[in-house]
């Protein structure tokens, strides 16, 4: 696929603007939720946590950051002040905890999630808004927040305390932010899978539609791992699927950035300054690409469930750790990827350009923002609901392009193709005026033929008789009626034109008939109707008529018979006319029976037709077999 | 070709179309009628002869006896058809043979009509409103083989009259459906406007 130089598929950048401004729209959406969210009516106690990391009671609270691997809860501690111990009705709003957060007022649980011992079942990352009980409420009161570290290393995000009603709001917000977006991605990316899946072979560039229905996937196996509302499943395995869907958006990532910067350039060599890095991949090396990028799949997923199974919080903890520097090298990747790429090729595709800046952009932030600042990015989740909307766009913006070409082609065959065919017609036409033309010249010599062959000769025999002054009148008489005979002959043979042979032979008989009344012989006739003959032209019917009436003749002349029979039938698409007699045959050969056999084989030949002669003691038959 | 005959007399003798027109008249038993004359084609003859006397018998005179034109003449209105260069006494045969309510026919012609009634019995022709009765198909495929009256009427154990009352039908049925096949074939080409 070589990207086209059409009008077609030049940019849009009213569309991509159109698109932009919906993102922008989208993401102050999000930023007015975070706000909100972040906007807590309450007194922030970030600063005066103090938390009991390992080693030492209490120390003031600087979130332990990656802090690997261990498996006893982290405790942060506060104490109440004395404007919300005096509220209607206390409350803590914990804003973040990514793993299980549980409340104790004076060494009394109240609220929250996880088991006070052993593995817990779920890891709950809810954002979290627990009541605190009135009868507990007193200024100073000693506030724990037990967090257990499993993915998130036991962190914590700063937390509020406040009036129950007035928090409420900033809740939502963030329930919103961080449970129910992610559901929204969760489907939507479910459905670009999907439509990737389904769409690769009818697209053709199915490397890439593969790549890209894998990221989608694994996006969406993320949302599984991260759900919201407690699995059927325990948290070891929640954990699990969340970094295979990890994994999984990394190794696609990679292979789709691969895809897309190798199929959409316009150079394919790998003689780059930094080779694989930066140049386009062939078609063979990105098979192998996604053949192993499968691979690592299958190979990272085992290792990511006995990694876990062996040990589920510190395990956690330990494949968290390797799949965030693995992201960040994938990104790293990606990024120096579409920088070559768009270095080789230049801004061609708005489309494309803004997913590829955008969902980078995204994805570095939000990593920042998690690993670094424990802040929850907002800015992936937007990405991931633009990026495939504005590849597929792009996809479809060059299909187009390809799609016209293939128009305007066909357009102009078109156009040729009509030419080619009212030419054609002209000389259709013209040799259809030829054929006919000799048709007529070919009919016109035939007739011509006859005649000369026929009753020329014989009116000419006449005349040399006449001169000679050796004609009687009987004999002038019975000449004249053959010679009228054989041009009836001529006549009845083109009638045969329009119709069947039926009725050519059916006319015939009053030819032979008078002949063998007058020689005492039987007629015997034996004629089926044959219906069309649409291959026995005017020609064969007088060749037919003169065989016939040669074999008469002959029978008449020398087989001295009591009957003669004449057969007209058909076999499927063959046609047998036969003339047979009961006479002696020719046992004695004379040299008008061989002249008149050599006649009609000559004329047999003449007409395609098959000549068998059979004579013997009991009679004589002539057949002739044609097609109809 | 008939000078004298027994019964038979001579009413006149036209060289053209127009004389033939003159002679016409409730006096005439038997119009003897060449096709080719030289101030028209007379098969117009026969039409008009056929309009203004009914009972007239028309027979074609023909030097070949070609199927095409005896067939033109019959859906004209023509009775029968006679050889040019027959015999004095086959012509008296004949001519007593259409008086005497034959109907003479030679294998050529019928299987013309069969040709072309088979023509008009196909999807895309006019069909004919008077169409042919198995038992006349049957003897036009019979006559159209070659074989006489006798032997028709004999293979289909009816009397020869019979058979002579077929193909009379047959004529007559052909004449009908040339008229409303010309009339068709009119409509077609746009030469006449049917009311709605």
């Amino acid at each position: 696929m070589t990207p086209q130089q059409d009008p077609a598929s030049q940019p849009r950048w009213p569309t991509t603007l159109v698109i932009l401004l919906l993102l922008a729209a989208f993401c102050g959406g999000l930023l007015i939720i975070n706000a909100t969210a972040e906007n807590v009516p309450g007194r922030r106690v970030a600063d005066g946590l103090v938390a009991d990391t390992p080693g030492a009671t209490f120390q003031p609270a600087t979130l332990p950051h990656w802090n690997c691997c261990s498996t006893e809860p982290l405790i942060f501690r506060t104490t109440l002040d004395a404007q919300t111990a005096n509220a209607r009705d206390p409350a803590l709003l914990v804003v973040s905890a990514h793993d299980n957060a549980r409340l104790y007022v004076d060494g009394v649980l109240v609220g929250g999630e996880g088991p006070s011992t052993g593995d817990p079942t779920n890891w709950s990352r809810r954002p979290r808004l627990i009541r605190i009980p009135p009868p507990l409420a007193h200024a100073g009161a000693v506030l724990d927040i037990e967090v257990q570290r499993s993915v998130g290393f036991g962190h914590l995000r700063p937390v509020y305390l406040g009036e129950y009603d007035a928090l409420y709001p900033s809740y939502v917000a963030l329930r919103v932010l961080r449970a129910d977006m992610h559901v929204a991605t969760g489907v939507i990316a479910a459905f670009v899978a999907a439509f990737c899946f389904a769409a690769a072979s009818l697209l053709g560039a199915r490397g890439l539609m593969y790549s890209l229905g894998g990221l989608a996937a694994s996006w969406a196996l993320q949302v599984i791992g991260l759900s919201p509302s407690d699995p059927p499943w325990n948290g070891a395995v929640a954990n699990g699927i969340y970094f295979v869907g990890y994994l999984g958006t990394s190794i696609f990532l990679l292979w789709f950035f691969i895809e897309w910067t190798s199929v959409f350039s316009e150079r394919n060599d790998l003689r780059h300054r930094l080779g694989w890095l930066t140049a386009p991949w062939p078609r063979k090396a990105r098979r192998a690409l996604g053949l192993s990028a499968i691979g690592a799949m299958v190979a990272g997923a085992a290792l990511i469930a006995v990694t876990i199974y062996l040990n589920p919080p510190i395990g956690s903890q330990e494949v968290d750790r390797a799949c965030g520097f693995l992201g960040l090298a994938v990104i790293a990747f990606c990024l120096v990827r579409v920088v070559s790429y768009y270095r080789r090729n230049g801004f061609r595709d708005p489309f494309e350009a803004s997913a590829f800046i955008f969902v980078l952009i995204a994805a570095v932030v939000d990593i920042i923002m998690v690993r670094f600042f424990f802040i929850y990015g907002v800015s992936l989740g937007a990405a991931v609901m633009f990026f495939p909307l504005a590849l597929l766009l792009s996809l479809a913006a060059r299909a187009r392009g390809v799609f016209e070409a293939a128009t305007a082609t066909a357009e102009k065959l078109n156009v040729l193709v009509e030419k080619r065919e009212r030419e054609i017609l002209v000389n259709m036409e013209e040799i259809r005026r030829n054929e006919r033309a000799a048709m007529l010249l070919e009919e016109r010599s035939r007739i011509m033929r006859d005649m000369h062959d026929g009753i020329g000769g014989q009116l000419l025999g006449l005349i040399l008789q006449a001169r000679s002054r050796k004609l009687s009148d009987d004999a002038l008489v019975s000449g004249l009626e053959q010679s009228l005979d054989d041009l009836r002959l001529v006549v009845d043979s083109l009638e045969q034109g329009e119709g069947s042979l039926t009725g050519a032979l059916g006319a015939f008989r009053a030819r032979i008939e008078p002949r063998c009344e007058a020689a005492g012989v039987t007629l015997d006739w034996q004629i089926e109707d044959v219906g069309a003959t649409p291959n026995i032209g005017p020609d064969k019917t007088l060749q037919i008529y003169r065989v016939l009436l040669e074999a008469c003749t002959n029978a008449l002349k020398h087989g001295a018979p009591t009957r003669i029979g004449v057969v007209l039938r058909r076999d499927g698409d063959s046609i047998e006319i036969a003339l047979a007699d009961d006479g002696g045959g020719f046992v004695q050969q004379t040299a008008a029976i061989g002249r008149g056999l050599t006649n009609m084989r000559t004329r047999a030949q003449q007409i395609g037709a098959e000549l068998a002669v059979a004579s013997g003691d009991t009679g004589t038959r002539i057949a002739l077999t044609l097609a109809a | 070709m008939v000078t004298r005959a027994d019964g038979l007399e001579i009413a006149g003798v036209a060289d053209t179309l127009a004389s033939g027109r003159a002679l016409i008249g409730p006096g005439v038993d038997v119009l003897l009628i060449d096709l080719a004359l030289p101030d028209g084609n007379g098969v117009e003859l026969i039409r008009e002869t056929r309009e203004r006397v009914p009972n007239i018998k028309i027979i074609v005179v023909s030097i070949f006896g070609d199927a095409r034109s005896v067939v033109r003449a019959i859906e004209a209105g023509a009775d029968g058809y006679l050889l040019k260069g027959a015999g004095e006494q086959q012509a008296e045969e004949a001519i007593r043979s259409v008086l005497g309510g034959g109907a003479p026919i030679s294998p050529a012609v019928a299987s013309h009509i069969l040709t072309r009634m088979r023509e008009r019995m196909s999807p895309n022709g006019p069909s004919p409103d008077v169409p042919l009765t198995e038992k006349e198909t049957a003897v036009l495929i019979d006559l159209a083989k070659g074989f006489r009256y006798k032997e028709v009427a004999r293979l289909h154990g009816i009397s020869p009259h019979t058979v002579a009352d077929h193909v009379k039908s047959i004529y007559r049925k052909l004449a009908v459906n040339s008229r409303s096949e010309a009339v068709f074939e009119a409509v077609q080409a746009g030469l006449i406007k049917l009311k709605d």
